[in-house]
């Protein structure tokens, strides 16, 4: 049924009238910002705490379980999903057991490559002048930077000449192998370099004239942190080896330094006064240290010449020590006896630290290194030729090693392959070795040219697995890229380690 | 209870499986015949994992669901197969040498 409803007034407002209104009634404003001012800063942390929690799921799960046989009754569903999901699974495992999808497929998540490549060839130009030789070169535990270090060895002996420590960027692009990053100046040869481990900065050397210098790269102005000063604490004879010991406070390093008086001290840094305070002294006496089996004239009180020293991995108590007669024996950090040896004007008494002694080489050991595997093994080589590969257990050596004919001046683990180590050969090659082959030779050489320069030493990047830096008499570093076989560990690599490990030596 | 161990037996008797682990969807196993560390490990990381690959599946096709997910590894093959509010999770040894 249609019917008229009435509705009120419905009112419309002129809309034309309002916009005329509006157009009457305009202003104009304008506004700007003052100028703005700004001021920058930086920050810069100093210390850093890092610290982390996690929670064990221990509990909760052994608390589930523990319910378990009352709970798994009242899981909702649980039932259900079993009943459903039970058909298809069996069919997919029955499935599995049968399929041939992907047999013999091995996957390759890193690209091969078969050859080993030089990538840089580093070289100071004030260094060639001085004909300095590389003395020592180490990667920073970032893996990005390399410290070279030089000096020379004129005829046998250490000349006095001023000269450098070199560092380079290996990462960023710009690298210009005629110039370094940064050269600190020093005022005799450097005879030993060790980065940090921790700190990418922070580096340690031992110098010609017995002093340990501690330098931080990130100060421009003057890089030396720490040093030991001439006093009577410090060591008379050219530091053979400076390396980083971690101390009972975590965190805190202390630098180990070895020289061929035969004195080993370890020194805290304390880098407010600028100076090393040496915490414990070692000296090396002839008589100390050798066991029955060895006799040599003269045996007395005369120091022991200590060539080389690497600490251990697995126990920060034990170091080992190779001398300048071959001896090589394992000591400890926290030995008591004491030295023979008076321990005049010293501010810590002298101990001896020797504890067990291999069987000696016939020269001097020009370089111990720890395997980064396997708690007992390590290598050492010396001036005849041979690379010892020794246990920890046993006086013998388990296996040597033909490396070349001529001295061996630094041999070391690859951090990457158990069974692989490089050794720098008097000859100026890098001899690469891999114990899991039978054959005697080596699995790679490299040959960074130059005949008659001999290779002086070498690192490997433990950041970077595939890089190798190699130091040479002609003052060049070479960085050398490895090929996927000598730094992918094959698959029973580490059974054969142990293999090789618990080997009785003849 | 007992139909629900009946059950995975039924699963774990085809040879070559090395363990079942149920969990629920937090991730927390209920059931396990691997330890519990082991256990709680697998079914955390496998709940992610599924939970994406549910949701690549019904990207690519809505109607489509995911029934099991299956990875072939080196040394074996993990299973797992979800639902909304539980996880049954499988791993297979096979005795060939070689296999993928």
């Amino acid at each position: 049924m249609l019917q008229t409803i009435a509705l009120g007034d419905a009112q419309f407002h002129s809309l034309i009238r309002a916009i005329a209104a509006l157009r009457q009634t305009t202003m104009s404003d304008r506004c700007q910002t003052r100028a703005i001012h700004s001021t920058e800063t930086g920050v810069q942390t100093r210390s850093s705490v890092a610290s982390s929690t996690q929670t064990e799921l221990q509990d909760h799960v052994t608390t589930q379980f523990l319910q378990d046989p009352h709970n798994m009754l009242h899981l909702p569903g649980l039932n259900d999903f079993l009943r459903q999901i039970e058909a298809p699974v069996i069919r997919e495992l029955v499935r599995n057991a049968k399929s041939h999808a992907f047999d013999g497929f091995q996957v390759n998540w890193e690209e091969h490559n078969q050859m080993v490549v030089c990538l840089h060839q580093l070289q100071h130009p004030r260094a060639l002048e001085q004909d300095l030789h590389v003395t020592s070169v180490s990667w920073s535990c970032t893996g990005a930077v390399i410290a070279c270090a030089y000096g020379r060895m004129a005829e046998g002996d250490w000349s006095n000449d001023k000269s450098y420590i070199c560092t380079w960027n290996i990462d960023h692009g710009g690298l210009n192998p005629k110039q370094a990053d940064l050269v600190i100046d020093v005022p005799t040869p450097v005879t030993a370099l060790c980065c940090h481990p921790k700190h990418p900065a922070l580096m340690t050397g031992g110098l010609y004239s017995g002093e340990v210098i501690i330098w931080d790269t990130s100060q421009s102005t003057d890089p030396v942190v720490a040093q030991t000063g001439m006093s009577a604490d410090s060591h008379r004879e050219p530091v053979c080896q400076v390396t980083w010991v971690p101390l009972q406070n975590k965190g805190d390093f202390g630098v180990l330094s070895a020289c061929s008086g035969g004195r080993i001290l370890l020194w805290t840094v304390s880098a407010e006064q600028g100076k090393c305070v040496l915490k414990v002294a070692f000296a090396l006496v002839q008589q100390q240290v050798l066991s029955k089996s060895t006799s040599f004239k003269g045996q007395g009180t005369s120091p022991v010449g200590v060539t080389s020293l690497d600490l251990s991995p697995w126990d920060p108590d034990t170091f080992l020590v190779g001398s300048e007669g071959g001896l090589l024996l394992r000591c400890s950090l926290s030995s008591q006896t004491p030295a023979a040896v008076p321990s005049e004007c010293l501010s810590v008494p002298l101990r001896a630290p020797a504890v067990f002694s291999f069987r000696p080489g016939s020269g001097p050991v020009h370089s111990i290194h720890c395997s980064p595997f396997h708690r007992n093994l390590f290598l050492s080589a010396g001036t005849d030729g041979l690379a010892h590969l020794h246990s920890l257990l046993q006086t013998n050596p388990l296996r040597s090693i033909r490396v070349s004919d001529t001295y061996v001046f630094k041999v070391q683990w690859s951090p990457t392959r158990p069974l692989l180590f490089a050794a720098a050969t008097g000859q100026g090659e890098v001899q690469i070795f891999d114990l899991s082959r039978r054959s005697l030779r080596p699995a790679a050489t490299i040959d960074p040219g130059g005949v008659g320069h001999a290779a002086t030493c070498l690192a490997f990047n433990c950041q970077n697995p595939g890089l190798l830096a190699v130091g040479k008499t002609d003052g060049t570093v070479g960085v050398w890229k490895l090929s996927t076989d000598l730094t992918e560990q094959i698959p029973t690599e580490s059974h054969l380690l142990e293999q090789i490990a618990n080997q009785v030596a003849e | 209870m007992a139909e629900v161990e009946e059950t995975l037996q039924r699963i774990e008797a085809h040879g070559s499986v090395a363990g079942t682990i149920v969990a629920n969807a937090d991730g927390i196993p209920i059931r396990s015949t691997f330890d519990s560390s082991k256990a709680g490990k697998y079914a955390d990381v496998l709940r992610h994992l599924t939970a994406m690959a549910r949701s690549t599946v019904r990207d690519v096709d809505p109607q489509d669901d995911l029934i099991v997910l299956r990875i072939s590894t080196k040394n074996q093959e993990i299973m797992v197969a979800p639902e909304n509010s539980y996880l049954l999770i499988l791993v297979q040894r096979f005795e060939r040498y070689a296999r993928a």
